[in-house]
């Protein structure tokens, strides 16, 4: 992984239940979001080739998903 | 000594599946308050152990619930099934769930309880400590055991030296003894106790079939591993000795396929039916395991296509192989998890019959190759 240790971070998980495949985390988190073959994202992990994307746009994607469904797990 | 710590010393680990440790999860429930829900469902394909310990083992069964709830426990039970009954003649406190596949799942179960729709919740945080759905419903905490498990927390207290009378049967790592129910194309289905290191062939003999001279054979049910007759023939029934092959002793469900059908139409019914139980929330399992379901039909109308060529049929299982693993640990649940390892576990186990079927031939009863392998080894 080229960018700084990302293990001090929250993972982002998605709330399955909610997701309703709008697709806003993919655009904003280029780097460590894709969407399936149905719309409905993947989080990428490092070892999946995941980039990480930035604490701004994280924040972001958190705050407009339009199905409250991406959150960071601070519990992990 | 307490509860939590006899639990710690039998080892004893959830039956409905999970294997998680009971101590651990008791432990929770006390610290968090949490009210127990003993889940007699027997919601995975042919399971039939629950009904087995509520018909056989009922005062048992109560007594371990309430040493872990004292009176906050609920039992459920599939709506109209014997085991409803039974637990209602007894006066118990029933939550009666919908016969489906995923109604079982221990969060559809407590969202169930709680006033809402047997669907799974995305846990958040263990629902032991509480929580709340989606939808921002509260949850008060509660746990989930296997009503067998509840069974054996009654067996480990009770007994003298209960934990050591636990720890002599099965393996250190996997102590104490389990029910599976064995069915399919068996003489004599049924529920037989046992314990892990167990060689399968034992569990088939108990059911009356003919170790390697069986169909393929499917452990853990829908969410479950397809093993190879001959595999079946020779494995242990354990964590350990199933995991090479992709499977795990779960909830203790052992399904013989006829040697006389066809497996990869057997295998179709059975990704038709994950397909049809999707409880529809999460759009992974929604629409991953039609997709699945479909991919494998693809494969077993090879034969009906006349055989449309060794390349197609390579990249249709590529194509499925990649479906399945694309679903996993993507639903609130484990069910597209469980389904994406049947799917996996029949790409492999059935590889000789799949060709058979991409050449536009089906032969049920054929020996797989690498059993005439193993048969000339010897």
């Amino acid at each position: 992984m080229s960018t700084r240790s990302r293990t001090d971070r929250p993972t982002l998980r998605v709330d399955r239940v909610a997701c309703t495949g709008h697709g806003v985390c993919a655009t904003l988190l280029p780097g460590s979001i894709r969407l399936d073959e149905w719309g409905y994202p993947v989080v990428l992990t490092a070892a999946e080739d995941g980039v990480d994307d930035g604490d701004e746009a994280r924040a972001a994607a958190v705050r407009w998903c339009p199905a409250l469904a991406l959150y960071a797990d601070r519990s992990s | 000594m307490n509860l939590v710590d006899v639990l710690e010393q039998s080892g004893l680990t959830g039956r409905g599946g999970a294997a998680f440790s009971t101590a651990t999860k008791v432990r929770a429930a006390h610290e968090h308050g949490a009210g127990l829900l003993v889940n007699a469902c027997d919601g995975e394909i042919g399971a039939v152990k629950d009904a087995f310990v509520v018909e056989h083992h009922l005062p048992e069964l109560v007594r371990g619930a309430t040493l872990v709830a004292g009176t906050r426990v609920r039992y459920a039970a599939h709506r109209g099934s014997a085991t409803e009954a039974r637990l209602r003649a007894a006066g118990l406190d029933v939550l009666a769930a919908p016969a489906r596949y995923v109604s079982s799942e221990e969060t559809s179960l407590i969202s169930l309880a709680q006033g809402g729709l047997a669907r799974p919740m995305t846990k958040r945080q263990p629902f032991v400590r509480g929580g709340s759905d989606s939808a921002g419903r509260r949850i008060t905490p509660t746990v989930v055991l296997n009503a067998e498990t509840v069974w054996r927390i009654a067996q480990v207290v009770e007994r003298p030296d209960g934990a050591q009378w636990f720890r002599g049967h099965g393996l250190p790592d996997e102590p104490g003894p389990r029910l599976v129910a064995i069915g399919g194309a068996v003489p004599r289905p049924g529920v037989v106790e046992t314990a892990a290191g167990v060689p399968l062939a034992a569990l088939l003999g108990a059911a009356g079939a003919d170790p390697g001279r069986t169909g393929p054979v499917i452990v853990g049910g829908l969410g479950g591993t397809v093993l190879r007759p001959d595999e079946a023939a020779r494995v242990t029934w354990s964590r350990a000795g199933l995991a090479p092959l992709g499977g795990a002793p779960g909830p203790g469900v052992v399904h013989v396929l006829d040697a006389q059908a066809c497996p990869v139409d057997a295998l179709a019914a059975w990704f038709d039916h994950a397909a049809g139980e999707s409880a529809g929330q999460c759009g992974p399992c929604m629409f991953g395991l039609p997709a699945i379901a479909s991919d494998w039909h693809d494969l077993a109308d090879g034969v009906r296509a006349g055989g449309s060529g060794s390349v197609s049929s390579r990249g249709a299982r590529a194509r499925l192989a990649r479906r399945a693993e694309s679903v996993r640990g993507r639903g609130a649940c484990r069910f597209p998890d469980g389904v994406a390892g049947l799917a996996s576990s029949a790409l492999r186990a059935l590889s000789d019959h799949l060709d058979d079927h991409a050449r536009g031939q089906c032969v049920p009863g054929r020996t797989p190759r690498s059993s005439h392998e193993h048969a000339l080894a010897h």
